[in-house]
């Protein structure tokens, strides 16, 4: 018996010590430095099929490889996320769409004319503007398209009500009430007449989202349900093939009247993976950087770094209340929870200055940002005061207080930028908040029935306009303010700058707005977004844009 | 030797079986096993596990461990060091002690599901259902059929996510009536739900074998005998048929320990149960399990993952153990 | 057969709508109770309730539970299981037998490599008992199976991929003009079968009709998920194994044998072989039943776009038709399973008998 628990002791220790052998090889050597550091990377010694030193192999053909999300459903009428709309801005065009500096340019109208009271756009079509298939664009397309649209706001369409509403009529076929908007009128077969109900001045770009994009009307009827496996649009690609779970492949419209593109194929890898390591082993052309690697991709001395570019994204995340719960039906309340937390050291620790701090609601980029605005800073004695100025006297004197947040599926962390948030205002202001992490469907229901305290969410612009954020969000009385914020001086600013038609005019009123927001704050502003990506250095001319717009038909491959 | 060993442990059906379960089975096969080395150093280990696991808040009182929400910012993502012998996580937390504390979770869930759903569950079920029969046996074993038949973990986070807020509920109902506070905050609702769910989808295996050992049991002679001197069921069940199925229940168990403990991980790796900034080793894992994070920092993923992979390897040997002592040996 | 095996096998079967039912019920049950729906879940930052309400109502979701169940089953009947809400305008099926056609390629594969490896090395083990050949494989075997599959994944992937560069990162074959052989480029990937060549140009004067030559590989992509699949399998499998022979080993008639000059390989395949029949088999139905399952860990950490992954992506998106129709071909393969090893047993040991 001795001999054989020898035996068996000797077999674990050998297996442990070369799990130990390899556990240190594996955190010394090859693909990435340790943490922190940054030393000089030497050649590597493994056999890595990149030589990832030196960069990859061009890839082969003119194909541009990526990772895609699978997309829900790629009928521009219903599309709303960003996933969705990096597919259907390539494969569709709309009457307008945004260059990259996020200016409303012509698309598949020339040129327009708006009416001396701002509410009639007449769109004059370019001409000789063919579909995938090679039929005709005409005016009808136009509207058939928008009609189509407004009827699926009915059953299916989350976003066409809110997209399409400005227009005269639109909201009756939304609402079952009409089959076709009065508003859209077909002058003739190359132009289209829109009214709207009011001169509003982020109409245009309310048009850029995908809601409005042309759709083939005999495709569409000839096979309603499953059209969108290979849509026919007029964008600068065509679908090729997509394999469900899979696989899309784009391929170029060689007839686009922009030009035809240089990347002939572009191919969107579904299945998912490490997308780093994937760049890494140069199986694909574009990668995200994570958290534990920006750090070091962003040195100067790090291989990645000559392929590493970065943009400002037109998003924020942040905590908002619900100001009629208790306790932030309190404004100190939510004042004094929002300066307890040391946000910026959140930020430049936790998440390492991935994302920058924002002071204020409006983000970079954005129309209307204004760097001045600033939201009271972190002063946890001022805060204990002004908990206890506030109405309910004390910590102690507060309900209980839940941070609700959605994970997306499958986490059990909350992350440790919540985390922290919890251990401030434990530390700053004695209030011990409870973290409740319910599943996404859970979350947006609780949401619907106002049944939350404070949530911690983000938003992303749909379109360039302070519209987008600081109406649809804060107006008392519109849907999407979840915070159910109500401030009639604010609202009776914001229903001014909807029509304003002097630009630096709106613009100002948009910040006065921003200022009372910052006072009041229904929101606590945390981060705005901000996009990370290596790209190949054979691939140019592919970079991060603030907000989805086609954009590939300008890449090209050097070998 | 080998029939001595049998016959103490008087496990061969269709032997001649005493008329009285025979004395102290589980002495000699604790002195069995502690005989063999390896299982000895298993045993100790789980043992240790366990301890500590119970003892987490104890220590925490007693400020031996840091609290698992100390944070401290400035000291995030260091490496193993004297102060950290584990290193520290992206808050600066210390992660021995939380290890420690999600040690404490891995030990309340497997012991109450091996109580509920291995003992209460198992034990009972296949002890009725083996001796009853009729259909009172097809009834549970369908039932169990059901159970069997759904995909468990898929199950637990659809339960999850339907019932957790019942649950809380019911937890705030009870604290304000009963005026015991901190139920919620403990975490007992979730703990409740997680090992309760366990349980439910957890018994039918050991329920099955021990049923068919009772099957074997039921009728030999001094079953036979026994019920003729006019003993009662539950007389019969709890004296007579228990202690004869005893092994088969230690090695099931010590089996069952195992895949509760990994069921428990995988579900808090979901977010099931246990909320944060209470650790668990799922989130641990979670947290520490994506490629380029162990590519930065190795030691987020290794030092629980050793943590957890040393307690699947005792809890093996010691099921391997448990089998050999158990089975007698036919030379 | 007889009669008494027939109708052991008829009440069997009969339980078995009645097993389905019960499981469709409580499934349906859950995930309509449940908070949420995919209505909510889908509107991402778009949560007008109005909105909302309306599209719950085009699409039946706000009806009567039982309304609901009853129309689910009524369809299910007919053989449709419904449409996905996640993946729009398409039906379950179409997306489902995919998936699980893929975790099905990969399963498969692991199920080769681990009964090839792994009943060999428990046997292997079991042969040298005593030396210390036996304890370290013991050893190393319980190693590796300890290990749970959320850890050895990405272990696997650090390795293999990122520190190594032998294998790829993304678990699913993506790039099909990899290989280049005597025929000229290759051409498509079937699953995780690597290429086949077509005919090329020049050859078709010869053959006129057009097809294609099929060359099976395997992917390099599906290496490490496989790996990871099967490592722990073949451990178990060892093992068991291995106590398994020896446990026949022991018994008295091999021993005879032995005394009476059997040669080893006839003892081993005669009397260890045979008796391994039954039990090995039961566990091998049983694999053969998971095969249809994925695992969701591999799927998810290697990028693989399998039924492991769809089904917890579905609880997420309370993709109610998708999580359905998975839990009933679950439940059912695993009932069917059970059924036909039981029945099975009757033939592989005759001493088994079912009945009263």
């Amino acid at each position: 018996m001795k001999g054989r628990n020898a035996a068996l002791i000797a077999a674990i220790a050998g297996l442990a010590l070369l799990a130990v052998v390899f556990v240190v090889l594996l955190a010394g050597g090859g693909g990435g430095d340790g943490d922190g550091g940054g030393e000089q990377a030497g050649p590597s010694t493994s056999p890595t099929p990149a030589d990832a030193r030196g960069g990859c192999d061009a890839p082969r053909g003119d194909d541009l490889r990526l990772l895609g999300s699978e997309p829900i459903s790629l009928d521009p009428a219903l599309t709303f996320t960003a996933g969705d709309a990096d597919y259907v801005v390539h494969i569709f065009s709309g009457l307008v769409k945004l260059d990259a500096n996020l200016k409303v340019v012509a698309d598949l109208a020339e040129g327009w004319d708006v009416s001396p009271d701002g509410t009639v756009y007449t769109f004059r079509l370019r001409r000789n503007t063919l579909f995938h298939d090679d039929r005709p664009v005409t005016a009808e397309d136009v509207k058939y398209s928008l009609d189509r649209a407004a009827k699926l706001g009915q059953t299916e369409s989350i976003v066409a009500e809110s997209m399409l509403g400005d227009i005269v009529g639109a909201k009756d076929v939304t609402r079952g009430r009409a089959d076709s908007i009065s508003g859209v009128k077909v002058v003739n077969s190359t132009t289209v007449e829109i009214t709207i109900d009011a001169p509003k001045a982020y109409f245009l770009a309310k048009l850029t989202y995908p809601t409005a994009f042309v759709v083939q009307k005999q495709q569409v009827e000839a096979n309603p349900q499953g059209w969108t496996r290979k849509p026919i649009g007029t964008g600068p690609y065509k679908m090729q093939r997509w394999e469900l779970g899979e696989r899309i492949i784009l391929e170029a419209n060689e007839k686009y009247f922009g030009g035809a593109p240089k990347v002939k194929r572009v191919l969107f890898y579904l299945a998912g993976g490490s997308s780093l390591t994937q760049f890494e082993n140069c199986e694909i052309d574009v990668s995200g950087i994570g958290l534990d690697d920006l750090e070091r991709v962003q040195s100067p001395r790090d291989p990645l770094n000559s392929q590493y570019v970065t943009a400002p994204s037109l998003s924020i995340s942040y905590i908002g209340f619900n100001t009629q719960a208790a306790p932030f039906d309190d404004p100190k309340v939510r004042l004094a929870f929002a300066i307890a937390i040391n946000r910026e050291q959140i930020s430049r620790v936790v998440l390492k200055d991935r994302e920058p701090l924002a002071n204020s609601i409006m983000m970079p980029g954005l129309p209307g940002y204004n760097k001045d605005a600033q939201m009271a800073g972190f002063d946890a004695q001022r805060a204990k005061q002004l908990l206890a100025e506030s109405k309910y006297g004390s910590a102690g004197g507060l309900p209980k207080v839940t941070l609700t947040i959605g994970s997306a599926g499958g986490g059990a962390t909350v992350g440790p930028y919540i985390e922290a948030l919890q251990a401030m205002w434990r530390e700053n202001l004695g209030v011990d908040v409870e973290i409740a992490q319910a599943d996404l469907a859970s979350y947006f229901s609780d949401l619907d029935k106002g049944r939350y305290q404070m949530r911690v969410d983000g938003w992303i612009m749909d379109y360039p306009d302070p519209e987008d954020l600081l109406d649809i969000l804060f107006h008392s009385k519109s849907r999407y303010n979840q915070s159910r914020y109500s401030n009639p001086e604010y609202d009776a600013i914001i229903e001014r700058a909807r029509t304003e038609r002097n630009e630096s005019a709106r613009l100002k009123l948009y910040q006065d707005a921003e200022k009372i927001l910052l006072t009041d704050l229904p929101w606590i502003p945390l981060n705005f977004g901000k996009t990370h990506l290596v790209v190949s250095e054979h691939i140019k001319g592919y970079k991060p844009f603030p907000i989805v717009i086609p954009f590939l038909q300008n890449v090209t491959i050097e070998r | 030797m080998a029939r001595e060993e049998a016959a103490e442990l008087g496990v061969r059906p269709g032997d001649e079986a005493p008329l009285a379960p025979p004395h102290s089975p589980m002495g000699v096969a604790l002195r069995r096993l502690l005989r063999k080395r390896i299982a000895s150093v298993a045993l100790a280990f789980i043992l240790l596990f366990y301890a500590v696991g119970l003892l987490a808040p104890v220590l925490g009182w007693l400020n031996v461990i840091p609290s698992y929400s100390d944070q401290d910012l400035e000291q995030a993502l260091k490496g193993p060091s004297l102060s950290h012998p584990f290193g520290t996580d992206r808050l600066g937390r210390d992660q021995l002690s939380r290890v420690i504390w999600a040690s404490q979770t891995t030990v309340v869930v497997t012991l109450a599901t091996l109580f509920t759903g291995g003992l209460v569950l198992a034990v009972g079920l296949g002890l009725i259902s083996g001796y009853v029969g009729g259909w009172v046996d097809t009834a549970i074993m369908r039932v169990g059929d059901v159970f069997a038949s759904l995909p468990g973990i898929l199950m637990l986070l659809l339960i999850n996510a339907t019932l957790k807020e019942q649950v809380r509920g019911l937890a705030e109902d009870f604290e304000s009536l009963s005026g015991i506070g901190g139920i919620v905050r403990s975490g007992a609702p979730d703990y409740i739900l997680i090992f309760g769910a366990l349980s439910l989808f957890g018994w039918v295996g050991g329920a099955r074998v021990i049923r068919s050992q009772i099957l074997a049991l039921r009728a030999t002679e001094f079953i036979l005998a026994a019920r003729s001197l006019g003993a009662s069921t539950p007389r019969i069940l709890f004296r007579h048929l228990l202690p004869n199925v005893s092994n088969i229940i230690i090695v099931s168990l010590s089996a069952g320990l195992a895949s509760i403990a990994g069921s428990e991980i995988v579900l808090t790796w979901f977010g099931v149960g246990i909320q944060p900034p209470r650790p668990s080793f799922g989130a641990l894992i979670f947290d520490a399990s994506g490629l380029r994070t162990i590519n930065a920092h190795l030691y987020l993923l290794a030092f629980p993952g050793g943590v957890v992979a040393a307690l699947f390897f005792a809890f093996n040997l010691l099921g391997d153990a448990l089998t050999d002592v158990f089975t007698p040996r036919a030379r | 057969m007889d009669s008494s095996l027939v109708s052991y096998l008829l009440r069997r079967l009969l339980w078995v709508p009645l097993i389905l039912f019960v499981v469709s019920f409580v499934t349906f049950a859950l995930a309509r109770f449940g908070p949420g729906d995919p209505v909510s879940v889908a509107a991402g930052q778009f949560r007008d309730p109005e909105v909302l309400d309306r599209i719950r109502h085009a699409r039946g979701l706000d009806k009567p539970f039982y309304e609901q169940y009853w129309i689910y089953v009524k369809n299910a009947a007919r053989g449709d299981l419904g449409e996905s809400y996640r993946y729009k305008d398409r039906k379950v099926t179409e997306v489902i037998f995919p998936a699980i056609w893929r975790s099905f390629q990969l399963n498969s594969v692991a199920l080769v490599i681990t009964l090839g490896l792994g009943i060999p090395l428990g046997v292997f083990a079991a042969r040298r008992q005593g030396t210390w050949a036996d304890p370290a494989s013991i050893g190393s075997f319980l190693l590796i199976q300890s290990i749970p599959g959320l850890i050895l994944v990405p272990f696997l992937l650090l390795a293999f991929a990122l520190k190594l560069g032998w294998l790829p990162a993304s678990g699913w074959p993506r790039d099909c003009s990899v290989a280049i052989g005597l025929l000229g480029e290759s051409y498509k990937c079937i699953g995780i079968a690597h290429t086949y060549y077509e005919i090329p140009i020049s050859w078709r004067f010869l053959v006129p009709v057009d097809f294609a030559i099929p060359v099976i590989g395997m992917s390099r992509e599906v290496m490490i998920p496989i790996i990871a699949l099967s490592l722990p399998a073949v451990a178990s499998w060892a093992r068991y194994t291995r106590a398994f022979t020896l446990g026949v080993l022991r018994e008295d008639y091999v021993r005879t044998a032995r005394a009476k000059g059997v040669s080893e390989t006839t003892v081993m395949t005669r009397h260890v072989l045979r008796n391994a029949l039954l039990p090995l088999s039961t566990l091998v139905a049983f694999a053969m039943v998971g095969l249809l399952e994925g695992s969701f860990f591999v799927e998810t950490l290697t990028g693989i776009p399998g039924v492991g992954r769809l089904a917890f992506e579905s609880i997420g998106s309370r993709d109610y038709d998708m999580i359905m129709a998975i839990t009933l071909l679950g439940s059912s393969s695993f009932v069917l399973a059970s059924i036909f090893i039981d029945v099975a047993y009757t033939f592989i040991d005759p001493r088994i008998r079912y009945g009263a």
